[in-house]
């Protein structure tokens, strides 16, 4: 098979993973760094940045994941890079600029450990032969010994695994090969292991949203837990895509993309804004409100909590605002030093006031009539402010935040 | 009658000029460069002043590093009053000092914030969207479109990445050229440089295999072709190879 055919082969199957970042390392090779804040070098036509080579190893796997493309049980053309290919694609497509690294992935071949002895195999010879400075994110193969994991993570500047689904039931149905367990040793593993030669920039996961039944909440817990227990960078949601027919996967018309991108904007409150989960969704309301952002649909439940004084709340508190973010919050702090803020100096700071002024006073004004503040008029207008679908790169915000 | 001060264009002229008004105590009512619209009502003064050998370290000394960066920028960007807005941020911050990038509600400290930052976007955007080719005798060439004079910028980041290797960038609307040696790079005329735009062996091999690996890691049912130009700006498209038939 040609080179060509391979990597239309194994970069179509490897586009389902979510991550795309390369920040975190500062790795200097002869050939090639990495950027500590990262590079986006392309946007493909969905919108999302295109970083990193995105391919897998091989598509060929043993096991039969339900939601999976290249399930044993799928009849579809199946390819293997060698090695040296890997190499010669990444090379030749950094030193163009096309990217910022290699993404490498791999359905699993005899047994996880044989698999990983190829993955590693091609990483020194990136590492070792060609002297590659650029950044590299590798999955680890579930159920791969403690040896090999020390290996590859030697090499790499991302090692993860993808948990996929956010608990074992789920997993016992649509990945029957699977359990959570081997996928958490290897969080575990590179948790306690990881310094500035062992996967530098940490380790992210994913999980496929839509897929099965869990809710918001099951889901939200889990990368709670999995953040507080694994150090993880980041949690990637991935909107189901039906890729296959099974009696257990839901028959979706479209892949549910507003309930993920609801789900990024949780996990931002969990990350940046001293929110937990239990703050958000709980037993009897297991599920984000598709209308309204997840902080907007706080702030409506708590209305007694506000208005907020721009001038004099504390940070914490300006954080909880809708429309004020994590950059205008500091810079709120900053100002408010040395002058009293207005509603024309915050939109200069990147207020969202279409949002915020429902929430805030400055020097004790409100900015709009105080009979209109009841919750109702509040949701109503914001519903129609919410323009969240058309930045839905949720991928991108990484640049400024990790 | 409104005095109009004129400097050679460079960076360090522009220091040059700004250190002659801060100890004159003038007060320009712009600064332009030698190509200005002539105007009746203006006087136009042209000091002819010559460059300082030490002034960036005069400057250095008076400013802080970060403070310097921004003015820097804003020096590149595509701003038309650029010059005036650089004189009145270094005066006012000599009588506020560190404190003053917090005073947000000064016109010329928001508009210094807002230009620099948008120059970083732009140059960090194109670290990324920099294409090359691979020309025989293994010369990687780009060409370039910015709106904001970044090409020493992103030079300074292909110095680090690509050290081991020839390389050429152009920015074309500009007739500018980066010229690197594997040691330095060299910003010249584009009058000055001759490229013989002939592709390497394997150029169309790879190139091809871009453009495949492009369309394939899009997911169709994901279609954002709105969130894609929004973080792409068309204006680029023309260099990105992996778009330019799209356009
Ligand atoms: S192990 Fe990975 S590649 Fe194999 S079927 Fe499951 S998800 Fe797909």
């Amino acid at each position: 098979m040609e080179l060509r055919e391979k990597l239309i082969i194994l970069a179509d199957s490897a586009k389902y993973d979510a991550s795309c970042s390369s920040s975190g390392s500062q790795r200097q090779g002869n050939f090639g760094n990495a950027h500590m804040a990262g590079i986006c070098h392309s946007f493909s036509a969905d919108g999302r940045c295109i970083s990193l080579l995105k391919i897998l190893l091989t598509n060929a796997c043993i096991f039969d994941c339900k939601y999976c493309l290249n399930r044993k049980s799928n009849n579809i053309k199946r390819a293997m890079f060698t090695p040296e290919e890997i190499c010669t694609i990444t090379l030749n497509f950094y030193k163009r600029n096309y990217i910022e690294g290699l993404f490498l992935s791999s359905g699993i071949i005899k047994s996880p450990d044989y698999t990983m002895e190829l993955l590693i195999k091609t990483m020194e010879l990136l590492r070792y032969k060609y002297h590659f400075g650029g950044y590299i994110h590798v999955k680890a193969i579930p159920g791969a010994s403690e040896y090999n994991l020390q290996r590859l993570g030697k090499l790499v500047d991302r090692m993860s695994a993808n948990i996929e689904l956010p608990t074992e039931s789920g997993l016992k149905l649509l990945a029957p090969d699977k359990n959570s367990d081997k996928v958490e040793k290897i969080m575990h593993y590179v948790k306690n292991k990881r310094n500035k030669n062992f996967v530098p920039a940490g380790q992210s996961t994913q999980m496929i949203i839509g897929a099965s039944k869990e809710s918001d909440l099951d889901i939200m817990q889990k990368s709670e837990n999995m953040y507080h227990n694994y150090n993880l960078k980041r949690v990637f949601y991935s909107a189901y895509i039906p890729v296959n027919q099974d009696k257990n996967l839901p028959s979706l018309l479209t892949p549910p993309l507003k309930r993920e991108n609801r789900l990024y904007q949780t996990d931002w409150l969990l990350r940046y804004y001293g929110f937990k989960v239990s703050d958000i969704l709980d037993k009897d309301n297991p599920n984000l409100n598709i209308l309204v952002d997840p902080k907007a649909s706080w702030a409506l439940k708590h209305l007694e909590e506000f208005p907020k004084e721009i001038n004099k709340c504390p940070y914490k508190e300006l954080l909880q605002v809708p429309g004020i973010g994590v950059t205008s919050a500091k810079r709120i702090m900053k100002s408010r030093q040395y002058f009293n803020l207005d509603f024309a100096d915050l939109k200069k700071m990147g207020v969202v006031l279409k949002r915020a002024k429902y929430f805030i006073t400055c020097n004790g004004r409100f900015s709009l009539n105080k009979d209109f503040l009841n919750s109702h008029f509040i949701e109503a207008n914001l519903v129609l402010e919410d323009k969240s679908p058309l930045k839905e790169n949720n991928h991108q915000l990484e640049l400024f935040h990790e | 009658m409104n005095k109009v001060y004129v400097y050679d264009g460079t960076f360090l002229g522009l220091l040059t000029l700004i250190k002659y008004l801060l100890s004159s105590k003038i007060k320009p009512y712009n600064i332009v460069t030698s190509d200005y619209q002539e105007n009746l009502f203006l006087e136009v003064i042209n000091p002819h002043l010559k460059v300082m050998n030490n002034i960036s370290e005069i400057f250095y000394k008076m400013f802080d590093k970060a403070t310097m960066k921004r003015v820097y920028y804003v020096f590149l960007s595509k701003e038309e009053n650029k010059e005036i807005i650089i004189y009145y941020y270094l005066l006012n911050y000599l009588k506020y000092g560190y404190a003053l990038h917090r005073m947000r509600n000064l016109k010329c400290v928001s508009k210094v914030l807002e230009i620099s930052r948008k120059v970083g976007n732009e140059a960090h955007k194109l670290k990324g969207f920099v294409r090359f080719r691979e020309l025989k005798q293994n010369i990687l060439y780009a060409e370039i479109n910015p709106d904001n004079d970044v090409l020493e910028i992103i030079s300074r980041h292909f110095k680090k990445r690509l050290k081991n290797e020839y390389w050429v960038i152009k920015d074309v609307p500009r007739n500018m050229v980066s010229i690197y040696d594997k040691k330095d790079f060299y910003l010249v005329s584009g009058d000055d440089v001759k490229i013989i735009f002939d592709l390497s062996e394997s150029e169309e091999e790879f190139s091809k295999m871009w453009q495949d690996f492009y369309r394939n890691v899009a997911i169709k049912e994901r279609k954002n072709d709105k969130c894609r130009r929004n973080f792409m700006p068309k204006k680029y498209w023309p260099y990105l190879l992996e778009v330019r038939d799209e356009l």
